[in-house]
């Protein structure tokens, strides 16, 4: 079920395997039958760890969402609620097991706390009168979910709001927490890079935490070589771009959410005889992605423009295969072609899913409104009148364009310009208060806090001095055959790609000037091995990287890492962690904020 | 119960004006020219609302400057809007493309061909 996670440099199962454990372990301290009450917000992250079945194994038997209120009856020896650590939360366990005293038949209760207990919602239990019916109290620590092969993520969607713009570390905390866990599965990672503030401060906290842990050394042989922090607040350019990849693109139109997309059914109604087509299936259709789809993996990480050939070969190659069957002549012969026939049909139902999508996507990028768009990203990206006012916007504004949309493009226009003359700043504010309403004040108050839209300072603009040097823009993108990273937004190669490029070779001192115009500190630090757990490396050996956003990354961008994995020459491969799997859209909507408009 | 609904809302509105006037006060404490302005420009848009909403009758209160117009031309109430559109200085590209949608959703080519 998991082996897509086994098959990358790294074996990620390893930890997914450490985190069943323990779930297995608490789910056996509540002895007898249970029904968990589930966090909504867990349960897709606890998707990708534990199955229903692992479960089931340990006698649960009902699954309920958390809700106020009264508890659904169940025949069940144990509740155990699944939560995060929230006040609010903390509420609504309370009621649900006030009103459930009452009834006859006593079942215990026991909450798991995710990823940490917290001392803050144990006393707001005790307030409410209920912390004494609680059998047992534990937390879960889960910290990095494994997603993929070489990915990563934490899944907190607000980390990058809380570190930039609310000044909490709670989820630096859990990222050093989590690194750490890393170090005691696949050994001390003995070099750390890091850019940017929040990557100091993780830095600082696995330093200490190390020295506080320093008699309990890992023997085990590190598989990681290097580890690099990247603070999202250094390249906020990035997310802001339109992914085009296929992945990326799946992301940007449908959103994927913990590894699954949902997509509309009509194209994927299923044509059956007889029924003359009468019910179209309403529900929206869900599916998984990952490497463990052979398909899937060949074609996330292309550009768009290139997935149209790779699906017709790869239509090709499946129909060729099944002709194969006319020429099997000896028993043996067909024999083997039966057996290949399960893999041979999950290959060309993958092969019609990914035709489907594909002709969605199409008809979106295509379009008008999407060309036009994408247009004014790569005049900002490429510096083009960067410093005025900009038509194409002020036409969406005066349509009254989706407000993301707008504030995609206007942040971008300020990142590539170092920040907006006042002039042009006020009056792309004015524009957007007075269209979309003055409540959005806060939201724009809170995209300057960040640094997304900024008056200019300086008359200096050092985005141009940036872009040459990181070579952050290719006038000859190759999208079909790639040569470079640029190719996952047709052109423009994510800042934050190229400097872990540059870390691999020829080194961040190439660089100096560079880093020193964007944001916050960089550093290096080294942790000591014990004598003998020194990697003896191979000729030709490959160094391996864990490459840590914190505050986001997108599919794109693991797309660029992956493609420098993939490089022969590029002598690195890189795994891929973060705080939370963003677009820009998700990413700006996550600093929105929503006030209770009561007139 | 209307007049006690109604006077309920108008001590609503009062009391939200008056914390967008303190808010003004905080603004310009703290220097932020913009929004001082911006916030001062929401009240004065919330009185025309509640005095266009008392005298023609169409709910137009809480809505951005820019859906107030939009309603304003779509019912044919273009004398106020003219108004709005001045006083709060809306770009002419804005409120040209405002007006010709709205003028169209209504099928008035009339006014359109005048216009």
């Amino acid at each position: 079920m998991a082996a897509h996670l086994c098959y990358g440099r790294v074996n990620l199962n390893i930890l997914r395997e450490a985190a069943r454990k323990d779930l297995r372990e608490f789910l056996d301290k509540c002895a007898g039958s249970k029904a968990i009450v589930w966090d909504e917000y867990l349960t897709g992250p606890f998707g990708l760890i534990a199955q229903y079945s692992l479960l089931k194994e340990h006698e649960v038997e009902k699954m309920f969402t958390l809700k106020a209120g009264r508890l659904p009856p169940a025949d069940v020896k144990n509740i155990i609620f699944f939560v995060r650590p929230r006040l609010e939360l903390m509420d609504i366990i309370a009621e649900n097991v006030m009103s459930e005293d009452k009834m006859q038949s006593p079942r215990e209760f026991n909450i798991l706390f995710v990823p940490r207990r917290s001392m803050l919602c144990e006393q707001r239990l005790k307030e409410q009168g209920v912390l004494g019916s609680f059998t047992n109290i534990d937390e879960y620590i889960l910290d990095l979910i494994p997603y993929d092969g070489d990915l990563l993520s934490m899944e907190c969607e607000s980390a990058f709001r809380e570190c930039y713009l609310e000044n909490d570390q709670t989820s630096l905390y859990h990222t050093a927490k989590g690194l750490m866990t890393i170090q005691a599965l696949y050994g001390t990672i003995p070099q750390i890079f890091g850019k940017g503030e929040c990557a100091r401060h993780v830095a600082n906290m696995m330093l200490r935490m190390k020295r506080e842990f320093a008699g309990s050394q890992t023997q085990i042989l590190p598989v990681f070589d290097t580890l690099l922090l990247l603070d999202r607040n250094v390249d906020l350019l990035t997310p802001l771009a339109t992914q085009l990849t296929y992945e990326g693109l799946i992301d940007e139109i449908y959103g994927i959410t913990n590894g699954y997309v949902k997509l509309p059914p009509e194209k994927f109604a299923q044509k059956k005889q007889g029924e003359g087509g009468k019910d179209l299936p309403t529900e929206p259709k869900k599916l998984q992605l990952n490497s463990a789809e052979e398909l899937y993996a060949e074609i996330r990480d292309k550009n768009f423009n290139a997935v149209g050939a790779a699906l017709s070969k790869k239509a090709k190659i499946i129909s060729a295969a099944f002709e194969e069957r006319h020429n099997a002549k000896t028993v043996g012969e067909i024999k083997q072609f039966v057996s290949q026939l399960p893999h041979m049909q999950a290959a060309r139902s993958s092969l019609a899913n990914h035709t489907s999508i594909a002709e969605l996507i199409k008809d979106i990028t295509t379009s008008e409104t999407f060309f036009d768009n994408l247009t004014v990203e790569q005049e900002f990206m490429t510096g083009v009148d960067t410093d005025k006012v900009n038509t194409y916007i002020e036409d969406c504004i005066a349509q009254k364009d989706p407000l993301i949309k707008i504030l995609r493009l206007v942040c971008m226009q300020s990142v590539c310009n170092n920040g907006l003359k006042q002039k042009v700043l006020d009056y792309y504010k004015r524009e957007i208060l007075q269209t979309y309403g003055y409540e959005y004040i806060l939201t724009l108050n809170n995209l300057e806090k960040t640094g997304l839209l900024k008056p200019q300072t300086t008359t200096r603009n050092n985005y141009p001095t940036i872009r040459k040097t990181l070579k952050l823009w290719m006038e000859d993108a190759n999208e079909q055959n790639p040569n470079d990273i640029s190719y996952v937004y047709s052109g423009y190669a994510p800042l934050s790609v190229r400097l872990t490029q540059v870390l691999a070779r020829p080194g961040w001192r190439s660089i100096e000037e560079v880093l020193k115009m964007l944001p916050g500190p960089h550093f290096e630090e080294r942790q000591p091995l014990p004598t003998g757990l020194h990697k003896k490396r191979q000729q030709g050996e490959n160094r391996t990287t864990l490459v840590f956003f914190l505050g986001g990354v997108t599919y794109a961008e693991i797309a660029a890492l992956r493609f420098l994995s993939q490089m022969e020459e590029g002598g690195t491969e890189y795994i891929i962690a973060t705080t939370k799997l963003i677009n820009g859209t998700s990413w700006i909507k996550s600093l929105m904020d929503k006030p209770e408009v009561n007139i | 119960n209307q007049p006690v609904a109604l006077s309920l809302y108008r001590q609503r509105l009062e009391a939200r004006l008056s914390l967008l006037q303190s808010a003004v006060d905080e603004y310009n404490k703290a220097k932020n020219e913009f929004a001082a302005k911006a916030t001062d420009e929401e009240m004065r848009l919330l009185r025309f609302q509640r005095r266009l909403e008392e005298e023609k009758g169409e709910q137009l209160l809480g809505l951005s400057l820019q859906d107030t117009l939009r309603v304003l031309l779509s019912v044919g109430l273009n004398k106020p809007a003219e108004q709005l559109y001045k006083d709060f200085r809306v770009p002419d590209k804005r409120y040209w493309w405002l007006k010709i949608t709205a003028l169209a959703d209504k099928e008035d080519w009339d006014e359109l061909e005048k216009f």
